[in-house]
């Protein structure tokens, strides 16, 4: 796994896991409070996608 | 003391100084322990180092012998041996005798003195059982030996040195007096290697006779403090491969020289490692030519940033902590009269600040206007810091600030519940306002509190949904949940609910507020996760509605199931069911199973369809007799040939393909578009292709239109399997009211309580640590570029975690 910020590798026994350093895990923790983390998605592709699977399986 | 007597009288009063030293050792070299016993060898060396300041000495060499007796040899110019008169006695015999002698004794000898600690080695040879003097000096040799600080006899030339100059000193410590008497290798070797490097081109050797073999080392450093910082650095990831490295002088008011000489260098690391001397004096605590070297690298790294317009997006200038990380700096000056201040002279008073500041803002700007990229790695670096701190401002907020809270410290959104045991108390993270009203009806408030999240929309003028937590709901949910946040806040013990509880719509939107929450949960309160505190609750997508029956169904598969559950009760099928022909029935179980491998092959085929582009090849290819699965069939061309001719007879104009790389057959066709599809090893080896055929061979004894469904005394007959498929699953339908679940906002408190949160009916689903891991690469890529994945993701976005009953 990557350390979310500098993308370093991480270990699951690692003790900021799954960050890399103290400080690396403060810096995420300030763009969670500073409203950087954003989940997108395309509407028209998602929604035919959506759509599509729906009508499947519903008729 | 201007007592010009007698020899006896002088040594007398000599006497009486070390007789001091004798009494109270500390005072005078620290401790008689471990540090003092180290200390006598330093003022010995410092006194050849001031040789060689002076520039006269280019070598010294301490040897450690095995009675712990230890000697300094240096090729200076020789302590003079001249009678003073002042004294009666050798000039020798006044620096080994009288305390703080040493080289001030007479001004012009050294402009500038090492004089460490200023006692002087008088204090040593009081210190020593036996001290050894030997001295080459003007072509001849001059011995004298003392005891306990008490000359045997005046010096005594004894032979002739021929070019030979510098002087020897040879010491044993007095174990009536110290404690330690053991000197320990390492620690010599640590300061004269310090020595060696604060004076560029002295050699310094250390040799340990005790050991065998004899062990040695040598300390020479053409590169002086340069070398220094590379020591330093060593092991360390650097940002620059050369350390930065300016020497200079500069003319002091009072008309002597200010020598300066500075190296530095940046490592990857976020700490500081800066070592100041003065004077060849570690001044552990700094003072002015420390102060005056951090504001010139705090000035002129901001300037020269701002010249190259690397400060963009920083608001404020870059601090001395921000361009401090990871920094590795020596800062060494040189000075007549250097003043010290505090207990243990660790601090530099000399008014000298000003000069080095200047000196270094001069060089280090012209060094960065040379090297602008070495500039942009450590102006970068400095600039990170800076974020840092502002990330950690920014986190601190989260938990400090005051916002809207309620009269007992909770966000005014919480509805809490009336329990105060945290292990019988339930927190459920509700998205939308809607549903939060909702669940505050339904809930049991005695033990289940809610807290409505909105989940912030953004940028819908772009065509895309952007989802996020605002400042102000993660806030609220750290604040309700009790534990705080953070390395120093985050406390499990004040955990308000055992059971955190997040419960979304059974949407892409409602999947991506589970992921965000999922996602903060793992990185910055993971005890909650490892503790197993945190559930995903499992509303229902449908509600079949029969009389007065009611039934949820959690997911598509349990809906088509319970609908052929439903339709099988009262209704067989026959395959192969053409008059005259031997039918094949089915009831109960088997044509249970049957119906729902159709099931799974009819949205299989849809999910081939996209890459095949025509559902008349899909079914083509889903013939259970063909022999196209392996690659080994696909390098039959006979094996081809059935859908070749199958694809011809469509009225597609295919072609049979040799794919010499592989060695194998593929059949190429056009799409609608007049693309080019083929039917070879690449399809054949895509997991849906696969489970497609293998369900079409598993069916194969059974899937023989057509069929007829008998009911009661009716019979239909249905030409094809998905027709069959069709009238079945209308059949279970049928009297059923269907309701799909579009949000959790569709259903009223009462069902939203039946379904969801009532303890005793509910499923939840536990969140393992496992999950997450696979979570925070979802995460990743939801927040990535890559459209292509992001798509695919939401497309199997179910998050795989393990069922649990509650």
């Amino acid at each position: 796994m990557k350390c979310p910020i500098c993308r370093k590798e991480v270990k699951l026994t690692d003790p900021f896991m799954p960050f890399c350093s103290e400080r690396c895990k403060l810096i995420d923790l300030g763009n969670w409070a500073s409203e950087k983390y954003v989940i997108s998605t395309p509407i028209r592709q998602g929604e035919t996608e959506e759509d599509d699977s729906e009508s499947g399986t519903e008729s | 003391m201007s007592t010009a007597g007698a020899y006896d009288s002088s040594s007398i009063k000599v006497l009486e100084g070390l007789e001091a030293v004798r009494k109270r050792p500390a005072m005078y070299i620290g401790s008689t322990g471990e540090a003092g016993l180290h200390h006598l060898v330093y003022e010995v060396v410092d006194n050849s180092v001031d040789e060689a300041l002076a520039g006269y000495c280019t070598e010294i060499n301490v040897i450690i012998h095995i009675d712990d007796s230890l000697t300094v040899i240096d090729n200076g110019r020789g302590i003079p041996v001249d009678i003073k008169e002042e004294f009666g006695v050798s000039a020798a015999e006044v620096v080994m005798t009288k305390l703080h002698a040493g080289g001030k004794f007479d001004s012009n000898t050294y402009k500038v003195s090492g004089g460490l600690h200023g006692v002087g080695v008088s204090c040593v040879n009081a210190l020593s059982e036996t001290f050894q003097l030997e001295i080459w000096r003007d072509g001849y040799t001059y011995e004298q030996e003392y005891s306990r600080g008490v000359p045997k006899g005046p010096l005594t030339q004894t032979g002739k040195a021929g070019r030979k100059r510098g002087t020897k000193i040879t010491f044993k410590p007095d174990t009536t007096i110290m404690e330690a008497s053991k000197f320990n290798f390492d620690t010599l070797s640590q300061r004269l290697r310090e020595l060696a490097f604060l004076n560029k081109g002295l050699k310094i050797t250390l040799t340990d006779e005790r050991e065998e073999p004899v062990k040695s080392h040598e300390f020479f450093y053409s590169g002086g403090i340069a070398e220094f910082i590379k020591h330093l650095n060593r092991g360390k990831t650097v940002l620059h491969e050369k350390p930065i490295y300016f020497e200079g002088e500069r003319e002091l008011p009072n008309g002597g020289i200010l020598t300066m000489e500075i190296a530095l260098q940046y490592n990857d690391s976020y700490s500081e490692t800066v070592f100041s001397f003065a004077n060849n004096i570690n001044t552990v605590d700094g003072g002015s030519h420390l102060s005056g070297f951090r504001s010139a690298l705090t000035r002129t790294i901001n300037y020269c940033g701002q010249q190259a317009g690397l400060f963009k997006d920083v608001k404020e200038n870059l601090t001395g902590d921000d361009v401090r990380e990871g920094l590795t700096a020596v800062v060494s000056v040189k000075l007549p009269q250097p003043q010290f201040e505090g207990q243990t002279k660790g601090k530099l008073n000399s008014d000298i600040g000003g000069f080095v500041m200047q000196f270094v803002n001069d060089r280090l700007s012209e060094y960065f206007d040379k090297n602008p990229a070495v500039m942009k790695r450590i102006v970068t670096k400095a600039i990170e810091a800076a974020r840092a701190r502002e990330a950690a401002r920014k986190a601190r907020d989260l938990t400090r600030r005051k916002g809207a809270l309620d009269s007992g410290g909770l966000p005014g959104k919480l509805a809490d519940c009336q329990e105060k045991d945290p292990e019988r108390c339930e927190l459920f993270l509700v998205e939308g306002e809607s549903a939060g009203g909702t669940a505050k009806s339904g809930r049991d408030r005695r033990y289940q509190a809610i807290l409505p999240l909105k989940g912030k929309i953004l940028n819908v003028e772009k065509a895309r949904y952007d989802k996020m937590l605002s400042h102000e709901e993660i806030r609220s949910m750290i604040t309700a949940i009790g534990t705080g946040i953070g390395k120093d806040d985050f406390d499990i013990s004040k955990l308000r609910y055992h059971k955190i509880i997040v419960m979304t719509d059974a949407d892409v939107d409602g999947s991506h507020i589970r992921t965000l929450l999922l996602t903060f949960f793992f990185r910055h309160m993971q005890e909650l996760i490892t503790r197993g505190h945190v559930f995903v609750a499992q509303p229902p997508l449908y509600r079949i509605k029969k009389g007065r029956s009611e039934k949820y169904i959690k997911d598509d598969k349990e809906f088509t199931r319970e609908i052929l559950r439903r339709a099988t009760e009262n209704l067989k099928v026959e395959a192969n069911a053409a008059p005259g022909m031997e039918a094949i029935k089915l009831e109960g179980g088997e044509l249970r199973s049957f119906l729902m491998a159709l099931d799974e092959m009819d949205q299989l085929s849809r999910k081939v369809e996209r890459r095949l582009r025509d559902s008349r090849v899909v079914e083509v290819i889903s013939n259970p007799a063909l022999l196209i699965d392996s690659k080994a069939e696909f390098a039959e061309e006979a094996n081809l040939k059935p859908v070749f001719d199958e694809l011809k007879r469509l009225g597609f104009n295919p072609e049979m393909r040799r794919d010499e790389e592989h060695s194998v057959w593929s059949v190429v066709y056009r799409d609608s578009t007049n693309a080019e599809r083929f039917i070879g090893i690449e399809l054949a080896a895509q997991p849906e292709y696969k489970r497609l055929r293998t369900l079409a061979k598993q069916t194969a004894k059974h899937n023989v239109a057509p069929f007829a469904v008998v009911k009661d005394s009716s019979r239909q007959v249905q030409a094809t399997w998905r027709e069959l498929l069709s009238y079945v699953k209308s059949e279970g339908m049928r009297d059923c009211q269907v309701q799909r679940y579009k949000g959790l906002g569709e259903m009223n408190a009462d069902q939203l309580w039946e379904t969801t949160m009532n303890a005793e009916k509910r499923t939840l689903l536990r969140v393992r640590l496992e999950d997450l891991v696979e979570c925070e690469e979802i995460f990743s890529t939801l927040m990535g570029e890559d459209v292509e994945s992001r798509r695919k993701f939401i497309e199997d976005n179910a998050l795989d975690v393990r069922n649990l009953d509650v």
